[in-house]
């Protein structure tokens, strides 16, 4: 066959071959588009967190020591674990219990001990007895109707007598030894719910057993800290909150799951190299980094003189209080907004519009600016209901007007995609609109609902602006001690640091607050990624 | 009525109680919604009550002609150096911003593969989440001094021996330590996010059939994304545009901490000496009045709700202009 090309053959493979580059030239530069703002942010990271660490300052070896005991340990085991869904699935569960246990017991212990255990205490104790007792009065008989909506009101009239009685009881309660407050806080829900795990998967007794043993724990290590001499606190906590649950699923796994066993010990590997690295380059005196990451920066107040005395420990839990409380005021309203715009509203008439008014609303508080809600928290606290300045009723109320609108919209997105089919069969098994809501709709939603309110968290950690225009200290040397004491929080330490010109302050340790808070929120989205990754739309 | 047929729909109807509970949790869930307008009612009482009381002492004609702000010192309450500053950062921001976003969304929608997709679009979410006085800080301790180090520069537009007015010549003098510049440079990164997760759900709720009609017709995969599938999404561009603009108009803390304290008017015609210049947004002055000790009174404290009044408006207005954009030109399949 005669392959003889002509000049408009040859014309047109040319123009075909520049349409082809003129493409990938085109999509290249769409990738580079998409990379340059995450890599340019990446680069900031890297900066920021070379002067927070200083790794110029550490010998080669030790970079040696602790690639040689943490770095590859874990990556052998992860690339063994990636081949193996099963021992996946159970480091994971290892890696949340033993971090998630640590992190939550070492959080607790700074709030109740900055809100004063005792007082912390009293409250729970009165707020706990009257839903202990409906919940009892629920088991033994056969009309529920009344006990669902008691146990709120339960729990708000057991808050009402703690704070009538406060003054009574505070002092009788004074005198028992601190530990006995951690141990009722932390201990005795905990040793609860290990006993009502239990007892759903093996039985009323094995679970009772199980309770008692983690209470019994909690006793013994109290003991044995008694008697070797130190604070007995937070030796319980640690135990309640990060023993009890990493003992709970290692055994589970163990027992369980002999396919995945294996992948408990992941965490191990990282805590024991860890361990190993740091005792190999105490044991050689190594040279380590000059880092501003030390136990000083996250257990010391600042001092705005000395770098290696400056910590943010009062801005971490002042984030953590005001973060927390914000969520306890938020997070109910925002979740019924949600539900009623989409499980309630009525899509005609009156209810209708109103419904219309509403997602309109609301996707435009979403766009105001967050220093206008720092307004909106200015005469809503300070001037209608005459509180204090920066106290943290009002940061956390601020916020909480600040994040209602995301967790509203995430909130209606999770609803939403919870399929119709499941509300028309409960309705068909004759459940009623609430019933049908919270033994059906709710619970499918959870994941969505949590992945919305974990971001709106994340933001509300980081948020600053309407904390200056609340005039919520910048520094303060202890954290709040109470709801009506003065509020302070972590980016704001920032805000003001960042005005100090020491290159010890500016390239070092105002670097590793910030590391501690990006750390903080990325820990955040990551769970919120990984939550909604694992329950999301395709599953 | 036989007995019978009575106690059958007797048995079928729900006791008292249980509806009365019904209709207390759906009034209480109800309450929950309608607070957010209580919200909305609140913002604007507690920024008019006090922006008016400022009006009625400064008259809205000096306070939005006024070249000079200078509240503490010399009394002078002159908003426009503080909109020049804001819309220096939202146009410099912009530049950085609207295309990259834009690009991201196509590659997101049109080219990604799944496993990129789920890697860069929680990693593009990231770029939103950072605290912004994270971004402020490293605008002002890391970004600065980086871009600092290759200034000046300076290009002449006219070439040499043309005799004009020096200003002609574009010169971007070096940094001051605050500046506009790197602030924008910042609010660019961190409105990226909303630029393309929102242009990529428009780009994604494009029917799939126009694409395919378009292949038909023997177009490239860059004809169809340029041609088919983006103006097809106009409408849910702009208003992630309008969106994205209307985020930097209300940025605070990074054009606080990176920008300044000094409000300046704009530099004319050498616009590259505004961004090497210190200046102050409406956002970053209202910081400075929070941060002095005036509060609780004086027209300096009411100024700061007059600027959020100010704000509040330019933001819901932009917000309002995208909703209704999106809606109006959106082409319904």
């Amino acid at each position: 066959m005669a392959t003889e090309e002509t000049g408009d053959q040859l014309g047109q493979t040319t123009r075909l071959r520049l349409q082809k580059l003129k493409g990938q030239l085109f999509e290249v530069s769409l990738v580079a588009a998409t990379l340059v703002g995450i890599l340019a942010l990446l680069v900031l990271f890297a900066y920021i967190s070379v002067d927070a660490f200083r790794p110029g300052a550490a010998s080669p070896v030790w970079f040696l020591a602790y690639f040689g005991t943490l770095v590859a340990p874990m990556a052998a085991f992860t690339l063994y674990a990636r081949r193996k869904p099963a021992v996946q699935e159970t480091n994971a569960r290892a890696f949340a219990a033993v971090f998630g246990g640590l992190l939550l017991s070492v959080v607790m212990y700074a709030v109740i001990d900055s809100l004063s255990p005792y007082d912390v205490f009293t409250y729970v104790f009165f707020a706990s007895i009257p839903p202990a007792l409906v919940l009892t009065y629920d088991r033994t008989t056969d009309d529920r109707t009344y006990t669902g909506p008691a146990i709120p009101v339960s729990i708000i009239v057991g808050l009402g007598v703690a704070a009538v009685l406060y003054d009574f009881v505070r002092g009788p309660i004074g005198i028992a030894a601190e530990w006995i407050m951690y141990f009722g806080l932390v201990t005795v829900p905990a040793a609860l719910l290990v006993a009502r795990l239990t007892a759903s998967r093996r039985g009323r007794r094995t679970g009772a057993i199980a309770g008692g043993a983690v209470a019994a724990g909690g006793l013994a290590v109290a003991l044995a800290s008694i008697v070797a001499g130190i604070d007995a606190s937070l030796p319980v906590v640690l135990f309640s909150g990060s023993v009890v649950p990493t003992s709970y699923v290692v055994w589970r796994s163990v027992r369980t799951n002999p396919e995945g066993r294996v992948g408990v010990v992941g965490p191990f590997v990282l805590i024991g190299g860890t361990l190993l690295g740091a005792s190999l380059v105490e044991g050689f005196g190594i040279d380590n980094p000059d880092t501003f990451l030390t136990p000083n920066l996250l257990l010391q107040s600042w001092d705005g003189l000395t770098a290696s005395n400056a910590g943010v420990y009062p801005q971490i839990v002042g984030s953590i209080v005001v973060v927390g409380f914000m969520a306890v005021l938020a997070f109910p309203v925002g979740i019924g907004a949600a539900i009623y715009l989409e499980e309630y509203a009525p899509s005609s008439g009156w209810g209708g519009r109103l419904a219309t008014l509403l997602e309109v609303n609301i996707s435009n508080l979403a766009g105001v600016p967050s220093v206008v809600y720092g307004l909106l928290g200015l005469a809503l606290f300070r001037r209608t209901l005459g509180f204090g300045t920066g106290i943290v009723v009002s940061a956390a109320g601020t916020l909480g007007l600040l994040i209602l609108p995301i967790v509203i919209v995430s909130t209606q997105e999770a609803l939403r995609s919870v399929p119709d089919d499941l509300r028309q069969g409960s309705y068909g098994m004759g459940a009623s609109r609430w019933q049908t809501l919270r033994e059906v709709v709710l619970p499918e939603a959870i994941p969505g609902t949590l992945t919305g309110t974990i971001l709106a968290l994340a933001r509300a950690i980081g948020e600053t602006a309407p904390l200056v225009i609340i005039a919520v200290a910048t520094t303060t040397y202890s954290p709040p001690s109470g709801l009506f004491s003065s509020a302070t929080a972590l980016p704001l330490q920032i805000f003001a640091a960042s005005a100090n010109a020491k290159p010890e302050f500016r390239h070092g340790v105002v670097p590793a607050a910030a590391v501690v808070l990006l750390v903080l929120m990325l820990l955040m989205n990551a769970t919120a990624i990984v939550i909604r990754n694992k329950y999301g739309r395709g599953n | 009525m036989s007995k019978e047929s009575e106690t059958g729909i007797g048995s079928l109807q729900r006791s008292g109680f249980v509806v009365r509970k019904e209709r207390l949790y759906a009034r209480l869930i109800a309450a929950s919604a309608v607070l957010t307008i209580l919200v909305t009612v609140g913002i604007i009482l507690a920024l008019s009550g006090r922006a008016f009381s400022f009006w009625s002492e400064i008259s809205p004609v000096t306070f939005f002609t006024g070249t000079s702000w200078s509240p503490v010192i010399a009394q002078s309450y002159g908003v426009l150096p503080l909109i020049s500053g804001t819309l220096i950062v939202t146009v410099f921001s912009a530049l950085i911003a609207l295309p990259v976003g834009l690009a991201a969304a196509i590659y997101l929608s049109e080219y990604a593969s799944d496993t990129a997709r789920s890697i860069l679009k929680p990693a593009l979410e990231i770029l939103a989440g950072v605290p912004t006085v994270i971004y402020g800080y490293m605008a002002l301790v890391y970004v600065t001094p980086l871009i600092d180090s290759v200034l000046p520069l300076s290009a002449q537009v006219i070439p040499p021996g043309v005799p004009v007015l020096p200003e002609f010549t574009i010169v971007m003098p070096s940094l001051r330590t605050f500046n506009a510049l790197s602030a924008s440079f910042v609010v660019g990164i961190m409105i990226i996010p909303m630029v393309s997760s929102i242009s990529e759900d428009a780009l994604s709720a494009v029917p799939d059939s126009l694409r395919q009609a378009g292949y038909g017709l023997g177009s490239t995969k860059f004809d169809v994304s340029t041609k088919i599938v983006v103006p097809s999404a106009t409408s849910g561009i702009v208003a992630s545009y309008v969106l994205a603009l209307s985020r930097a108009i209300g940025e605070t803390m990074a054009v606080t901490m990176a920008m300044g304290m000094s409000p300046q008017m704009p530099y004319f015609p050498n616009v590259l000496k505004n961004l090497a210049e210190s200046g102050q947004t409406i956002t970053a002055a209202m910081v400075q009045i929070a941060g002095a000790d005036s509060l609780g009174s004086g027209p300096t404290y009411e100024a700061m709700f007059a600027l959020g009044m100010t704000l509040f408006v330019i933001t819901l207005t932009m917000n309002v202009l995208a909703e209704l954009v999106r809606r109006r030109f959106r082409e319904e399949y």
